[in-house]
């Protein structure tokens, strides 16, 4: 996917959310994933990869350019992306399709009766159709976030950005959101995704990165997984959460 | 066992004091005749409360609107300006903002439409209060909002417009229609400037026919006419609300 990350820095405060992270991801990699413990730093880097915050220091290059600190650039980019989060993606006071609709009218100029067309056809695609007049309320939670995804994909996102979206769920809607996201990957949709999901992350992902501390520790391509690792760290990690 | 005692205290203190007022409401020797001919002057009272409750309600969204677009500017001055002016309607009496609203503002403006200068004054204070409750509205919207809206691109006007707004509205909807009953109710003292509404028509109907009851009591009902309608109807909207949540 092109992803240039030099030095770059996050800082709220006195927590190094992240510290001087270099990375290059390849144009090859079709599926980034974001692994580590709780309070390393994915999330926040997943932030900065979006366009979502700026860097306290330190710059993202996207595709040889860089994404710069200017506000209206940083919207323009995550205007081509698709973002889906842990939770409370949606807007409570719209429906399913109208949450679909709502960036497509706004932000990407569809005429209402366009944007309704691929609304409902993205919500079709996630076995929504019959939920499109709900509210928020009235949706389980794994369809609260297949909705999110219809959104996030509706103006089809040059990559589709993924904060944890099952960690929420039980694990019958966990099974039910991931099967989706397996198919947009074998669809050959760049996606960047974060995740305690390591059988997902195993499988899906083509380069694997493992931050702690606001720290890159290591990363892994292809299928290794991590199997060759010098990081003690790394080891008793994927010991712990492989135990369960 | 407690819970039982204390509501048949409440039940007791209460129905004793409701049928106390009842007896005295029922037992007075009435002479409507002595108000007959100020019926039409009540009439028109209750119909000029109305109008001014209404246009100060109108006006009052205005300036409520101007009030939360100034205290959440991100620039200091208009911030520290609607702070000043929300406090300062905050901090004093109704009575005495209409006293100086009028006898020194309006009159060394030389303007004396006495409906106008009411409506006006009312509005700059129900605005204000307004105002809080719109605030509190736009805070109370999560931050997961904001950050959605971002992530679909919008810009912050749109995430206004869009996604806080039209959910703030809702929230504050039943507050709003509480406050526009306090309207209704607070107007009842622009009789100090002789604006003929309601009140002032009520105490004119008293002075001239030494019926106190007869001129009061409708007075009291006329109130409630419309304001009773208005708190039922907040609190369908509060039960709507809790339950869409
Ligand atoms: N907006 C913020 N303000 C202050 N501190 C923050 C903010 N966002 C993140 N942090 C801090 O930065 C650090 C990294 O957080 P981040 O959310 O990126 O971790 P994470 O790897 O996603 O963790 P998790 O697996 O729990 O989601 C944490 O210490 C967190 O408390
Ligand atoms: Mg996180």
């Amino acid at each position: 996917m092109s992803i240039e990350l030099r030095n770059i820095s996050k800082h709220y405060g006195e927590t190094r959310a992240v510290d001087e992270v270099s990375l290059v991801v390849p144009d090859e990699v079709q599926v980034l994933v974001l692994i580590g413990p709780s309070g390393g730093g994915k999330s926040t880097l997943l932030r900065l990869l979006g366009g979502l915050e700026v860097p306290t220091s330190g710059e993202v290059l996207y595709q040889g350019r860089s994404l710069g600190t200017e506000e209206s650039n940083l919207r323009q980019f995550r205007r081509k992306n698709g973002f889906l989060f842990q939770q409370f993606n949606l807007f409570p006071h719209l429906s399913a399709l109208e949450n679909v609709m709502l960036p497509l009218t706004k932000v990407h100029d569809f005429s209402a009766a366009e944007a309704k067309d691929r609304a409902m056809s993205g919500l079709e695609r996630f076995g929504l159709q019959a939920h499109a007049e709900k509210m928020p309320a009235q949706l389980s939670g794994g369809q609260q976030q297949r909705v999110g995804l219809a959104r996030a994909m509706a103006h089809q996102p040059g990559l589709l950005l993924l904060d944890e979206p099952t960690s929420a769920l039980d694990p019958e809607m966990k099974a039910e959101v991931l099967e989706v996201i397996d198919e947009l990957c074998r669809e050959g949709q760049r996606i960047i995704l974060t995740t305690h999901e390591m059988g997902f992350a195993k499988k899906s992902g083509d380069q694997l990165v493992f931050l702690s501390r606001g720290k890159v520790i290591d990363v892994s391509e292809g299928t290794a997984f991590f199997e060759s690792t010098d990081s003690p760290e790394i080891k008793g990690f994927l010991e712990k959460v492989m135990k369960w | 066992m407690a819970k039982s005692v204390f509501s048949t205290a409440v039940c007791l203190v209460l129905g004793t004091t409701y049928c106390f007022v009842l007896w005295i409401v029922l037992s007075h020797d009435y002479d409507w005749e002595a108000i007959q001919p100020y019926w039409k002057n009540l009439l028109s009272g209750w119909w000029m409360t109305i109008l001014v409750s209404a246009a100060a309600l109108l006006l009052s969204i205005l300036v409520a609107a101007l009030l939360t677009a100034g205290q959440m500017s991100a620039h200091r001055p208009p911030r520290l300006l609607s702070r000043v002016f929300v406090e300062f309607v905050r901090g004093t009496p109704l009575l005495v903002q209409i006293l100086l609203g009028y006898y020194l503002v309006a009159n060394s403006m030389g303007w004396d439409n006495r409906f106008w200068v009411g409506v006006v004054i009312l509005s700059l204070f129900a605005g204000a209060y307004l105002s809080e409750i719109f605030r509190g509205g736009i805070e109370s919207i999560p931050a997961s909002q904001w950050n959605s809206a971002r992530a679909i691109g919008l810009s912050d006007s749109q995430t206004y417009r869009h996604v806080v707004i039209p959910q703030a509205v809702r929230r504050v909807l039943p507050a709003s229609a509480g406050q526009f009953a306090n309207l209704i109710k607070d107007s009842s003292l622009l009789f100090v400037i002789s604006v003929h509404e309601f009140t002032m028509q009520a105490r004119e109907t008293n002075a001239n026919s030494y019926a106190t009851f007869e001129s009061y009591l409708p007075l009291a009902i006329g109130y409630l006419a419309l304001t009773l309608p208005i708190s039922l109807f907040s609190r369908r909207l509060e039960e709507r609300y809790r339950y869409e949540h």
